[in-house]
């Protein structure tokens, strides 16, 4: 039993014991001193961690003792510095020397100590941040920058020199993450550059003594960074008075520095001390200033300065001095209108009008203007400027027509600028003066080829009737008491007899003229001659001689048959021998000279013969020296022809190529040249239709010829022919009958005519011849001519004057019994 | 007054009835004056007018109204101001802006004088013609003094200074034609004859004229310029009020 008592006080013990192991409370844990910091070197404060505290409240003691002493102290400040620190402050705060430090942690049940901490003062010094951190964004010189300035920390004696900080600044902008670290030095404020206007920036600073640690950065600080800058200097640019009563003046902005700029102008009068503002920023649009009527005055100077201010700060512009009076310059002058009239005498000229400008007071004197005008055709570069004076229209007669013109005005006043150009004005100047006449001259043009065209057209249908139709044969002689009937209807050989009546003059000269006409007559046999010689036998020649026959000599000179039939006849026949002549001629003399052996022959014998062949023989031959040979003359009738055909034949050489050559000095020549200009023709129709006008054209000066007298008047009968023959050549040839060959048949008179030539085909001359009269004419003319022949151009004519008037004499003869007024309407 | 005659001279007299006898003088003399002047200052003008009146009795010299007379007072101021303007550009604007050395010293500064159109045109006839009347008289002996004094002037050239002394002599012609064209008016009763105080305005033009000497030549000439436009000005708009239409 005891046993079991035993045990259960054993139990209960164990019990207790355990229970009283179970609510025992254990000792502190260990604790731990972290930091000992000194923020000024002058005290500084100790911080520990308490262990665990053993569930017994447990009270903590600091522990110290200094380098060097034995002796132990207790913290002597534990409130200072807050729970679990220890303050020692400068009393029990010693330099340079070591502290160590250790805390006891105790309670009821035991206590435990920390490990010894060695602290040296000047080790752990520690400053506090800088504080009044102020932010400031400067612009100077146009330069932007941050500055920043602060304070050092309240607690470290930095003005005794006891300390010295050192400060460390950081920035960044808002939105970004890294700092930018710049080390300041020892001064307490910095200038930051190179920010990028616009952002907002932060920035803190801390600082460090000599030694020790880097000090908490200070509180963060904010500044934004100005997007724009102070504006730049505005320029006052001009002030212009359009009317010498207001003025505005303009200005240049400088630049705005990105802010929203004012500008203000600023002017004081001369003899005012007051600055004003501009009294109308609006009237004249931006960056002007209007000075009304009230605001302005005359004769006094302004001294105006523009002001541009912004956030940033403000610019002044250099100060402009302007005195109204010469600083005016009108609005260009308006309506100018442009309008074309015409003088009296419809010559046109433009008038230019315009007014004076609407704001110019001109009326009232306050405003001289004077104008100028300048003008210039649309297309052209160069303006021509005309100065006007004070008048408001100019007159301008030098127009060019047809183009446009451009036209503008400006305008000055007595003292001031020239307006700017007046819009430009255009004219039209109308060209209808110049375009009608060009319509005249292309309708004249058109209608003058068109009658050309008509002409020629008609010329090449009609061939050769054209040229007679524009030169018309000389009309038909019209003599008193010749039956023109008889004539056309009489037989050839009866006209022939007429013409060898014609050469029975009672003079000598006519006795010879009879012989020789007898000789023809005689020479029936020789007939064929030229048809052997020439090769140009024809019927007409033989019928010719047939009559010559019947005719030579024996028919009466009055008989008009006679003369009629003659007329007749010869006008075949000449066509025929024409052909042998050119052809001749052009060949060679040789011929020529067998020619004029048997034009001798034929001499007298057969006058139509001779007619044609003396025109060869006699010129190369015997009357190589004369044209017209007085020795023929009128002896025989074939003498007269030669002289006849020679005269006409120097005649036509003188009219077609002797006025471009001397060559007729040489006697020779001139038939070359017929027979050439002959050659030349293509049709011996044509050719002696020329020939027929070419004598034609002769006999008009020989009608005005002195040589015309009256006696010759005397002659008995001219026949006119018409040119019936000449149906049987050229059928179209009748129309041009009026080709006439005077045939003067001397009369009761016993006077004698003369055929003086056979002109080609169709032209018997006839011509009535005075004894008395002729002979001289006949044989003194040709000697002069070949003097004046001979002689320079210039008296060629002459000498065809001289040659002339012996074929004058014969034609006139014949003239004398025509109408002149016919020959001359056809000649003209 | 015998310089005035070059624009004003007697043959008016001879073709005006209304010219008092003191003004005429014989005719000979007149233009042996005109000459001799005309051969000394060489104005064309002058040379036009004596052409014109050449002829005694000529009936172009009839027509030579007022207005006409007006208008040459006009050129004579418009000459006068071009000239005053020659000599002011020639010598003073080449070297920058002058006008901010003004220090507003003219000596005429204190006569009040219209500075706008409208107050110009609101002044009676008589005050506007006195004015000029005034303003001329102020300038002519300050203009004649420093004519006299022109070899001080040393920083004037030789043609600036003939300018100068043409323009005394101008101012001088001027007032005289303008005092004719006054009586003139005044005996045809175009203005009235309320013109009675210009004794009293020649006394206190000769003491402003004495602030004048006081002037710096850049000022001198400034304030000329500036008051013969003033002249010229108040010259057209009265006349422009006395004869409406033709160039007004």
């Amino acid at each position: 039993m005891k046993q079991n008592l035993a045990s259960s006080v054993r139990f209960i013990l164990l019990l207790f014991l355990n229970i009283e192991c179970l609510n025992e409370q254990s000792p502190p844990g260990k604790p731990e001193v972290l930091k000992c910091r000194s923020p000024e070197m002058e005290t500084f404060t100790c911080w520990w961690k308490p262990g665990s505290d053993g569930g017994l409240p447990t009270n903590y003691t600091l522990l110290y003792n200094k380098e060097g002493k034995e002796q132990i102290y207790e913290c002597p400040d534990y409130r200072t510095a807050g729970p679990n620190s220890c303050y020692f402050d400068k009393k029990h705060t010693n330099l340079w020397t070591s502290y160590n430090i250790s805390v006891k942690a105790t309670n009821e049940v035991g206590s435990n100590i920390s490990n010894p901490h060695y602290v040296d003062v000047t080790s752990i010094v520690q400053p506090d941040p800088p504080i009044n951190l102020s932010l400031q964004v400067i612009q100077s010189a146009g330069i932007l920058y941050l500055w920043a300035n602060w304070s050092p920390p309240p607690l470290v004696d930095v003005r005794s020199g006891w300390l010295i900080l050192h400060y460390e600044l950081r920035l960044k902008s808002e939105e970004r993450e890294e700092w930018e670290t710049i080390f300041v030095g020892q001064q307490a404020h910095y200038k930051a550059f190179k920010l990028h206007p616009g952002l907002k920036y932060i920035v803190q600073v801390h600082c460090m003594l000599d030694h020790g640690e880097w000090s908490e950065w200070s509180s963060e600080s904010y500044i934004q960074i100005p997007n724009g800058q102070p504006p730049g200097k505005p320029e006052l640019l001009r002030c212009r008075s359009p009317e010498k009563e207001t003025f505005t003046c303009w200005w240049k902005p400088g630049s705005d520095g990105g802010l929203p700029t004012n500008y203000t102008l600023l002017y004081s009068k001369e003899g005012d001390k007051s600055i004003n503002e501009c009294p109308d920023y609006r009237t004249a649009g931006p960056n002007s200033c209007y000075f009304d009527k009230k605001h302005t005055s005359l004769w006094a100077i302004y001294n105006i300065t523009i002001k541009a201010t912004n956030k940033m700060g403000s610019n002044i512009s250099e100060p402009q001095y302007v005195d109204v009076t010469y600083i005016v310059q009108p609005d260009p002058p308006v309506n100018l209108s442009l309008e074309v009239k015409k003088q009296v005498d419809g010559k046109p000229y433009l008038l230019l009008k315009w007014h004076p400008p609407p704001l110019a007071d001109v009326k009232s004197g306050w405003l001289t203007l004077e104008y100028k005008l300048r003008l210039k055709p649309e297309e052209g570069d160069e303006w021509e400027t005309i100065f006007v004076g004070q008048q408001t229209q100019y007159k301008l007669f030098s127009l060019n027509p047809g183009k446009k013109y451009l036209a503008q005005v400006h305008c000055k006043p007595d003292h001031g600028e020239w307006s700017e150009w007046s819009s430009e004005s255009y004219i039209q100047i109308p060209s209808d003066i110049e375009l009608k006449d060009v319509i005249v001259w292309i309708f004249v043009a058109v209608l003058s080829s068109v009658i050309c065209l008509i002409i020629i057209w008609m010329m090449a249908l009609k061939g050769f009737s054209m040229v007679a139709c524009i030169l018309p044969p000389v009309p038909g002689p019209k003599i008193k008491g010749l039956d023109t009937h008889l004539l056309e209807t009489g037989r050839s050989d009866e006209f022939l007899s007429a013409l060898g009546c014609q050469d029975f003059p009672p003079t000598s000269d006519c006795e010879d003229l009879l012989v020789e006409f007898l000789e023809v007559d005689d020479s029936e046999d020789q007939q064929l001659m030229p048809s052997h010689e020439k090769g140009h036998p024809s019927k007409n020649m033989k019928s010719t001689h047939k009559e010559t026959d019947s005719d030579s000599g024996r028919g009466s000179c009055d008989s008009p048959f006679l003369l009629s039939d003659r007329s007749r006849e010869p006008r075949i026949p000449p066509s025929a021998f024409q052909t042998p002549d050119i052809s001749e001629i052009s060949e060679n003399n040789a011929r020529k000279s067998s020619c004029e052996i048997q034009s001798t022959d034929l001499k007298g014998k057969i006058p139509y013969f001779s007619i044609g062949s003396t025109k060869l023989s006699t010129w190369p031959g015997a009357q190589l020296s004369n044209n017209q040979t007085p020795k023929c003359s009128y002896h025989n009738i074939t003498d007269v022809c030669k002289i006849a055909l020679g005269t006409m034949n120097v005649n036509v050489t003188s009219i077609l190529g002797g006025n471009e050559e001397n060559q007729q000095s040489q006697y020779s020549k001139p038939t070359e040249t017929i027979s050439e200009e002959k050659l030349d023709k293509q049709g011996e129709v044509e050719s002696l239709h020329s020939k027929a006008d070419q004598d034609r054209m002769q006999l008009l000066p020989n009608e005005k010829s002195p040589f015309l007298s009256a006696k010759l008047m005397d002659y008995v009968e001219i026949h006119k022919v018409n040119q019936d023959g000449a149906l049987a050549v050229l059928p179209k040839q009748k129309e041009n009958g009026g080709k006439t060959e005077n045939c003067t048949v001397p009369g009761t008179s016993k006077e004698y005519a003369k055929v003086s030539r056979v002109v080609d085909n169709s032209i018997l001359v006839i011509i009535p011849v005075s004894r008395v009269q002729t002979t001289p004419m006949f044989q003194e003319p040709p000697k002069e001519s070949v003097q004046n022949l001979q002689q320079s151009q210039t008296e060629k004519n002459m000498s065809y004057c001289f040659t002339t008037p012996s074929e004058c004499k014969i034609d006139t003869g014949g003239l004398d019994y025509l109408d002149p007024t016919s020959f001359m309407c056809s000649f003209n | 007054m015998e310089a005035w005659r070059l624009q004003v001279p007697g043959c008016q007299n001879t073709s005006l009835p209304r010219v008092p006898f003191s003004l005429r003088p014989t005719l000979g003399l007149c233009y042996a004056w005109l000459c001799a002047l005309l051969w000394l200052l060489g104005k064309p003008p002058g040379a036009v007018f004596v052409a014109i009146c050449a002829r005694q009795g000529d009936s172009s010299c009839r027509f030579l109204s007022v207005s006409d007379l007006f208008d040459r007072v006009i050129q004579h101021s418009d000459r006068l101001h071009s000239l005053s303007t020659a000599l002011y550009e020639k010598n003073f604007l080449p070297n920058g802006n002058e006008l901010g050395k003004w220090t507003g010293k003219c000596h005429t500064s204190r006569m009040l004088t219209p500075n706008g159109k409208e107050y110009v045109q609101k002044i009676p006839r008589e005050e506007l013609t006195h004015l000029i009347l005034r303003l001329l008289q102020a300038w002519k002996e300050p203009l004649s003094h420093f004519d006299q004094n022109i070899g001080h002037h040393q920083e004037l050239s030789s043609d600036s200074l003939s300018k100068a002394k043409q323009i005394s002599n101008m101012v001088h012609e001027l007032k005289t034609g303008m005092e004719k064209v006054t009586e003139k008016m005044q005996s045809m009763g175009i203005i009235s004859n309320s013109l009675n105080g210009m004794g009293s305005s020649e006394a206190a033009g000769l003491s402003i004229s004495n602030e004048a000497n006081l002037m710096s030549d850049y000022e001198f000439i400034h304030c000329f310029r500036r008051d013969s436009n003033k002249v010229q000005s108040y010259l057209k708009i009265l006349k422009c009020r006395i004869w409406p239409g033709n160039s007004c």
